[in-house]
């Protein structure tokens, strides 16, 4: 998935992009922007696809203790419902804070431990029978 | 009473109709092993700043001193020089936490270069640009963001040019320097709290499965990517089995040690 995504951005370069993963990823950088006001540096490669409703994809992160990460989810679909939760590598959910707002979904966590995360994505509702996602991570 | 826990149900239905998040609280576990394999994606290659900023919450590392003087040279062949310019970006991070403008100038000139070198000189032109407008002025948080962006447009670019090969090259030669960096200054005052850092058990097993899947045949069989799949190799059993393994001293002085030699290898092939 994350391979579909990263070709996808190549052809954003040669200016042929589908629309959803790039309103998608535009979405995500749009949750992303308080946090950059707040110091955070968000990432430039980020994990992306489409889902039916109900569907979950999981990606893996590795995240360093001592730091603190948003990861900020969104959609291209008005009107669709999706949530993204961290679980540690033992599948104990570690959010500290989560916000949504219309397309826009985030949340925030402060690793005890370095090592490998798990950061699901979900689609609750759609209207759609695919849901366009992106998640990008900003760290501090 | 009867009205009292009408209103209470009424306002609960309100609230889930409309905040159904709240409506649908996630669980507090869950059985990471019932993910089908295919819906989970690879992790996403963290860039050096993110680990140096623990350093530097940790301690005060003397980043000038990890400077190199010398950024490497370039042999012609392409495996090698795109593990280089993954170490190049590397660098960028390391003279953007040293603070040294000149030194992150001459590296976007250099990013620059080595891009040339592979065709894809046109994706960093901007970037490098925007790096030494940024170090002129010390904007230190925008150039981190710029070598990020570098690296994300060579391996998008690459990408596009059917070169997924080359691009993994990139970061792991990024990886690989960023390590190096990484344990100099771990050994120099050696905590747990530091070493544990290194335990980046999901980043070794992807780099060695995208080593193992190369797709073009010469490129799989380069002297160096050969060296590199030993070196993760012996890296895997020294970065701590389980989360919160206490990671030695003599580990990581190991892994100093391995990395170091193998940019010095990638630095000087061709020399």
């Amino acid at each position: 998935m994350k391979k579909a995504l990263s070709f996808l951005f190549a052809l954003l370069v040669a200016g042929s992009l589908h629309a959803y993963v790039d309103d998608a990823l535009s979405f995500a950088y749009e949750a992303a922007t308080p946090y950059v006001k707040k110091g955070f540096s968000v990432r430039e490669d980020a994990w992306g696809g489409d889902l039916g409703v109900k569907d979950q994809q999981a990606v893996q992160a590795q995240l360093f203790k001592g730091n603190e990460y948003w990861f900020c989810l969104g959609t291209d679909v008005k009107g669709a419902v999706l949530s993204v939760n961290v679980y540690d590598s033992k599948g104990n959910l570690i959010n500290v804070e989560t916000t949504r707002a219309g397309r826009l979904s985030a949340v925030r966590v402060e690793p005890k431990r370095t090592g490998t995360y798990y950061a699901i994505v979900t689609v609750h509702k759609s209207p759609e029978e695919r849901t366009g996602w992106a998640l990008v991570y900003a760290y501090k | 009473m009867p009205n009292i826990l009408n209103a209470v149900l009424a306002a609960g239905l309100l609230s889930a109709a409309t905040s159904p998040l709240r409506a649908q609280k996630p669980p507090d576990a869950v059985d990471l092993s019932s993910f089908p394999a295919q819906s989970i994606d690879d992790v996403v290659v963290p860039v050096p700043s993110e680990i140096f900023i623990v350093l530097d919450k940790l301690g005060n590392p003397n980043w000038r001193s990890e400077l190199r003087d010398s950024l490497g040279r370039q042999s012609g062949n392409r495996a090698q020089v795109a593990l280089l310019l993954g170490t190049v970006i590397a660098e960028g991070f390391v003279a953007v936490e040293a603070e040294d403008s000149e030194k992150v100038k001459d590296i976007g000139r250099r990013v620059l270069t080595l891009s040339k070198a592979i065709n894809v000189e046109k994706a960093v032109l901007e970037r490098s640009k925007s790096i030494t407008e940024k170090a002129d002025v010390k904007e230190w948080l925008a150039v981190r963001k710029e070598f990020d962006g570098a690296l994300q447009d060579v391996k998008a670019a690459m990408q596009e040019l059917g070169d997924d090969d080359l691009a993994q090259l990139v970061s792991v030669g990024g990886w690989i320097r960023g390590t190096e960096v990484l344990t100099s200054i771990i050994r120099k005052n050696y905590t747990t709290d530091s070493a544990e850092l290194l335990h980046q058990p999901a980043l070794v097993n992807f780099f060695t499965k995208k080593l193992d899947n190369l797709s073009n045949k010469r490129l799989g069989e380069d002297e160096l990517v050969e060296r590199i799949r030993k070196l993760l190799a012996a890296i895997a059993p020294l970065i701590g089995n389980g989360e919160g393994d206490a990671i030695p001293s003599e580990n990581v002085t190991r892994i100093h040690k391995m990395t170091r030699d193998t940019v010095a290898a990638i630095t000087s092939k061709g020399a």
